[in-house]
């Protein structure tokens, strides 16, 4: 009775077609399916058991920001034994492949599509890209296929972020297929963390949007884009392919996910290299921290030390500005020379502590804490052990440090006592 | 399963307290209703209208199925069950034989064994089983996997098997959440979290779709309207993904007493039902009593306040150590009550404490702890808005007493049946409130007790609600070209959603000749957006988005909320809002922020908005022929407050006003309306004042009547009056965009929707009317009352005269 007023009453609640951006394809012929795929040759590549891949080499002569395409295949060369350091202690070893997905959204589910999945890997100096591209929805399950053979031959997967999106969002292309997603059966370095501690500007605190891999790519690599399309018009674009079957405005997607790739590697080269030569290599202070906090986590104490000691050295706060990377690195030295039994540099490091303007108090409090038990147990001096124990129990807030505060000093008070000379000297 | 079902009542203590609990509760009884209580007279002017008696029910057994798992049958033995209620029997065996069946018993009728047998037999059976269990709310998920997790474990114990139960819902932490996929048999989650968090992420949950047997439903009455609507829409699609893993799951639903369990669970899950009515539980012998609060002035019509009614019966109680429920209407009531009632019997701070106020709002271990206390009887009083009427365990009561009617006849008896114990007597009470439809039931207390409950109605095609859902299921798994999903042609809908670039339809044959082989000749309509649609889509209407009310006198405290549609009526700049006579002024309305800061201030008059609305007619789908009173259509309805006027206390002059501009509101809707034609209207002996006066009136009156007939919530249905060509139009229109299929039932109810008002406004006690029948007399004028009364007589008369029956509801 209402179906010949169904499509208006729809109208009004879906909206018309007038005023979008949308091109109307055409859909009211009952076996129209759109138009159909035009100028895949324009992406200069090849159908593969159904699956169309593009497949680009860049020599190792060609220039990625600094450095020269094989100089970044060398270094990842010769630092591959210290990738476990990176990747959390599992043991990544060659050969790398790196992996980055183009998507239909960020939200992921079932209606997220990875209509792009793209691989590198450094091949004889040069750098290999070679992308799967999704050129209808129905042959998505060969596309997995292939991405699966591919993925099969790697010693380490290697990504930017690629443990909180793309894996689990590739996984669940492979769940939905019912195929069995190999990832999870292979070492997975996610080079977003150790970037972030390497170079994001405030440390683990800053949130990833001045960590992205375009920031670091100008920041460490020294690379620039030209022509690049912004990540978030990259699904709009592929809807557009998907609608007009015009496949040319996917040349600049599929060139921005070899670049993203290329700078995935060119990172993780350059993380590789500082793991490999140690502090000297640092080009900042941050760095040698990062380094510090890296070697530590591995149990290369005496690396770590060192790190720490050129970190220190080298960090350069602007006057009257609070340096946190030395703060970081003084407090972190002072724990890695009190596991080393250097309990007198330890103290050093502390009581240098105390002096940087602006230390936050949590630290200044456990610099206190420290002093306090080395002057109370190490060097004897239970008057200096009794300021640092004041001072903890004025600087915090915490209640059961307090607590231990001042059964410290209750126990300084009656070692005071006993030891009459002292006392009398204090008084 | 709460209670051990053997009758273990034999120790001569448990005799001498249950008697002295008799007692107890017919002495509060005749303090309220002296004289004998049995089979006594409706009395609808005295202050208790009513006193009925329900007789006690012996239990009534059946022995366990033979194919019931005895690894179940033996853990059930030894928790104390030795043998079925009947309803339970005839519900395991619909389950067992894979008939889909709907169980309707009382509260406490050992309930949930029917659906926990047949899920845990599925999984001993096979553990690869799964079973999917959806509660209206968390802590009804939280309560159940208390009980099931009692019952594995007891299992366990028994015989080795470890059966996974988790809840998965918004509050399951993210990192436990691969590890409850991958462990979870029974799955115990809300139609929200299916809907935004399960169904999206299907290819995640593959384990559970394969091999899904059965989908409960518990508390399915709480599935109506807008939220039922939603919900029907949520099992099409987890069906469509049932299909697409390869299960086919039985539904094994319980409801509370409804008209209509059956029809409302084929509605929401599309399949054919079993009916299970019959309850084989014991039930002691039960008072129901109606109170009417006193008139304390005349004139207005204004009685008592019910809450101060509320406390004194409820103290008649707790002063005999009976333990008691106390329903209230709203949060705010709620601690009202909580407070009285503990000034009169809490004497000693810091003593436990004995009465508590139970809500939503209160944290999960508060609730624990109260729930706890009222099982083990350390808690005598418990004072709930409806967070209780719900199934969470908190043992039998002695008495439920409601402070307002609950607002439809399943809900009472639900409310009630909170009080009940197997062996002894317990009592209900409901406490009208001045409000019309409180009015109504307590003065026709057969409505109540004769009639049939309430039917739940949804509208699952409602296109606004369906199209909502074909973007999520369309997201989930691409639809075929062949592809079904609810009432209207699917296909017609993606092809819309192409338009905007919502789906794209692929075919098998495109260029490059690289299809795969055995691809759908017609091809399929994918996901092309990179939203996820269900983030859009909220189960619950939008009656949930309160206005709160926030006190700035001293420190901001919150002092009330509002619903969202009479916010901007009652909370615009400058009005007048009052708390229990405590006069505040609106300091500045934000509507954005859903808040209204208020003064304490002191002044003689309070304010009334005026709402501009205007409902247009924009299709008649069918008009009740040949007195053409009645029709049902297509509108268009607007609304906006558009001023105020302000109105002195006592006598009601018109002493300013004040111009407002608020948001308007608009929608398509459905309505029903009432014509009153112009030569009615005309015949009238009144001038044109009153007799507009009377149909205002009229108008007020039948949306309460309406609300009562449709099992809704006082906002599901708007009210508007138009003139059009000297004939009058009243029009109910529902209260959500599309319409939510109440204007067609009403249509159909026409007859019963005139008669009741008739009853409610001919039996109301006022003179000139009050606000328990055509409004307060300063809002409708001295003659509304009589003018109303004479309109309706004239209407039946027209009806008579030009020969209607039932077949003069036609379409046109």
């Amino acid at each position: 009775m209402m179906e010949p007023r169904l499509s208006e009453r729809l109208r009004g609640i879906i909206g018309s077609p007038a005023g979008t951006t949308v091109p109307a394809p055409a859909v009211n012929d009952a076996h129209a399916a759109g138009p159909g795929i035009h100028d895949l040759a324009a992406l200069g590549g090849e159908w593969r058991d159904n699956c169309f891949v593009v497949e680009r080499r860049k020599s190792a002569a060609a220039v990625h920001g600094r450095e020269a395409v094989g100089v970044l295949a060398d270094r990842l060369q010769q630092a591959s034994a210290d990738a476990p350091m990176l990747a959390g202690g599992t043991p990544a070893i060659p050969p790398f492949v790196f992996f980055d997905l183009e998507t239909t959204g960020l939200s992921g589910g079932a209606g997220t599509y990875a209509f792009l999945v793209g691989c590198g890997w450094f091949d004889d100096g040069s750098f290999v890209t070679r992308q799967f591209l999704l050129t209808r929805f129905s042959d998505e399950r060969a596309l997995l296929s292939a991405v699966r053979s591919e993925l099969a031959r790697a010693g380490a997967l290697v990504s930017f972020n690629g443990k909180s999106f793309d894996a689990p969002l590739l996984e669940t292309r492979y769940l939905f297929h019912r195929l069995e997603w190999i990832g999870a059966c292979l070492p997975h370095v996610d080079v977003l963390h150790p970037a972030r501690r390497f170079w994001s500007p405030q440390g683990s605190t800053s949130a990833a949007g001045s960590c992205s891999l375009g920031a670091l790519e100008q920041q460490v690599l020294a690379a620039r884009r030209s022509g690049d399309i912004p990540g978030f018009e990259i699904p709009e674009r592929y809807f557009r392919f998907v609608r007009s079957g015009d496949a040319r405005p996917l040349a600049a997607v599929l060139e921005h996910n070899r670049l993203d790739l290329l700078s995935l590697a060119g990172l993780t080269a350059r993380l590789l290299e500082l793991v490999r030569s140690g502090p000297a290599s640092a080009r900042s202070a941050r760095e040698a921290l990062a380094l510090g906090h890296v070697y530590t986590r591995s149990g290369f104490d005496t690396r770590a030390r060192d790190a720490y000691a050129h970190a220190i050295a080298a960090s350069r706060a602007p006057i009257g500005a609070f340096d946190a990377v030395k703060v970081d690195g003084l407090r972190a030295l002072a724990l890695a020379l009190r596991r080393a039994r250097q309990y007198e540099e330890a103290a050093n490091c502390w009581q240098q502590l105390l002096e940087v303007r602006g230390c936050p108090p949590h630290i200044a409090r456990e610099a206190t804490d420290a002093l306090a038990i080395h002057h109370e147990h190490r060097k004897r001096d239970l008057a200096a052990a009794k300021l640092f124990a004041l001072r903890s129990l004025e600087t915090g807030t915490d209640p059961a440090r307090s607590d231990a505060a001042r059964h410290r000093l209750a126990r300084l008070d009656r070692k005071i006592a006993l030891s009459a000379p002292l006392s009398s000297f204090l008084s | 399963m709460g209670e051990p079902q053997t009758d273990l009542v034999t120790a001569s203590t448990a005799v001498a307290a249950r008697s002295k609990r008799d007692g107890a509760l017919d002495a509060a009884l005749d303090r309220l209703a002296p004289g004998p209580a049995l089979e006594r007279q409706d009395t609808p002017d005295l202050h208790v209208t009513a006193v009925r008696r329900l007789p006690a029910t012996p239990a009534q057994y059946a022995p366990f199925p033979p194919e019931l798992d005895d690894r179940l049958t033996r853990t059930l033995h030894t928790r104390g069950i030795a043998q079925l209620y009947t309803h339970q029997a005839q519900a395991i065996d619909h389950a067992l034989a894979r008939r889909n069946v709907v169980v309707v018993t009382p509260t406490a009728s050992g309930k949930t064994l029917c659906y926990n047998a047949p899920a845990l037999h599925a999984i001993l059976q096979d553990p690869a089983s799964r079973a999917l269990y959806l509660f209206p709310t968390k802590a009804l998920a939280q309560d159940q996997l208390a009980e099931l997790q009692t019952m594995c474990e007891a299992i366990a114990a028994g015989t080795g098997e470890q059966i996974g139960v988790f809840t998965y819902d918004g509050d399951t932490p993210q990192d436990a959440r691969r590890t409850i996929r991958a462990r979870a048999q029974l799955v115990l989650s809300n139609p929200d979290m299916v809907h935004s968090g399960i169904l999206p992420h299907h290819p995640r949950w593959a384990k559970l779709f394969e091999n899904l047997r059965y989908v409960i439903i518990d508390e399915l009455h709480a599935y109506r309207g807008v939220f039922g609507s939603h919900l029907c829409n949520v099992l099409r699609r987890l069906q469509r993904i049932c299909r697409h893993y390869g299960s086919d799951p039985v539904f094994l639903c319980s409801s509370a007493t409804i008209a209509n369990p059956k029809e409302l669970a084929e509605r929401l899950t599309g399949k054919p039902f079993e009916i299970v009515e019959h309850s084989g539980a014991p039930r002691g012998e039960k008072f129901f009593v109606f109170v009417n609060p006193p008139v304390v002035n005349h004139q207005l019509g204004i009685r008592r306040s019910y809450l101060s009614e509320t406390r004194r019966v409820a103290s008649e109680f707790l002063k005999r150590n009976l333990q008691l429920i106390v329903f209230a209407q709203s949060r705010l009531s709620t601690e009202i009550l909580t407070t009285y009632l503990k000034d009169d019997f809490e004497d000693v701070p810091g003593a436990v404490e004995r009465i508590r106020g139970y809500r939503g709002g209160y944290l999960p271990n508060r609730r624990r702890e109260i729930e706890k206390g009222l099982r083990e009887g350390a808690v005598r009083a418990v004072i709930s808005t409806n967070a209780l009427e719900l199934g969470i365990d908190i043992g039998a009561l002695d008495v439920s007493v409601m402070a307002g009617y609950p607002g439809t006849i399943a809900a009472t008896w639900q409310r009630a049946g909170r009080a009940g114990r197997r062996a002894s007597r317990s009592a209900a009470v409901m406490v009208a409130s001045s409000a019309p439809l409180d009015q109504f039931v307590v003065r026709n207390p057969s409505y109540f007790f004769d009639a049939s409950p309430e039917r739940a109605l949804i509208d699952p095609d409602n296109l606004h609600i369906l199209v909502d859902h074909i973007k999520c299921a369309a997201f989930e798994l691409p639809f075929t070209a062949t592809e079904s999903f609810g009432a209207h042609d699917v296909q017609e809908i993606l092809a819309l959603l192409a338009e905007q670039g919502l789906v794209h339809r692929t075919a098998a044959s495109a260029a490059g000749g690289h299809g795969a082989p055995g691809e759908s000749e017609h091809g399929t309509w994918t996901w092309t957006n990179e939203s996820y649609p269900a983030d859009a889509v909220s189960l619950r209407s939008v009656s949930s988005d309160n206005f709160v009310i926030v006190d700035t006198t001293r420190e901001p405290r919150v002092i009330g909320e509002t619903d969202f549609t009479s916010g901007p009526a009652t909370l615009h700049a400058k009005a007048i809002y009052i708390v229990e006579g405590k006069l505040f002024q609106v300091e500045k309305f934000d509507f954005e922020g859903r808040k209204a800061f208020v003064r304490e201030i002191d002044c003689d008059y309070y304010t009334d908005a005026i709402t501009y609305d205007r409902v247009t007619i924009i299709d008649t789908f069918a008009e009740r022929t040949p007195d053409r009173v009645c029709s049902h259509g297509e509108v268009h309805a607007v609304s906006r407050v558009v001023g105020f006027k302000k109105i002195k206390f006592y006598t009601n002059e018109n002493v300013g006003s004040g111009e407002l501009d608020l948001p308007e509101q608009q929608m398509h809707t459905t309505a029903y309306w009432l014509t009153i034609p112009a030569a009615v209207m005309g015949a009238l002996p009144y001038a044109a004042d009153d007799r507009r006066d009377g149909v205002v009136g009229l108008s007020f009156a039948m949306q309460q009547v309406a609300q009562l007939l449709l099992m809704c919530d006082r906002h599901d249905v708007g009210i508007s009056l138009d003139a059009i060509d000297g004939d009058e139009k009243i029009f109910l229109y529902d209260n959500y965009p599309g319409g939510i299929g109440f204007s067609e039932p009403l249509f159909r109810m026409h007859d019963e929707l005139v008669a009741r008002t008739r009853d409610l406004i001919a039996a109301c006690p006022c003179e000139n009317g009050c606000p328990g029948c055509v409004g307060p007399v300063g809002d409708t004028g001295p003659l509304a009352k009589a003018a109303a009364l004479r309109i309706l007589d004239m209407l039946v008369q027209l009806s008579i005269a030009s020969g209607v029956d039932a077949s003069g509801l036609s379409a046109v």
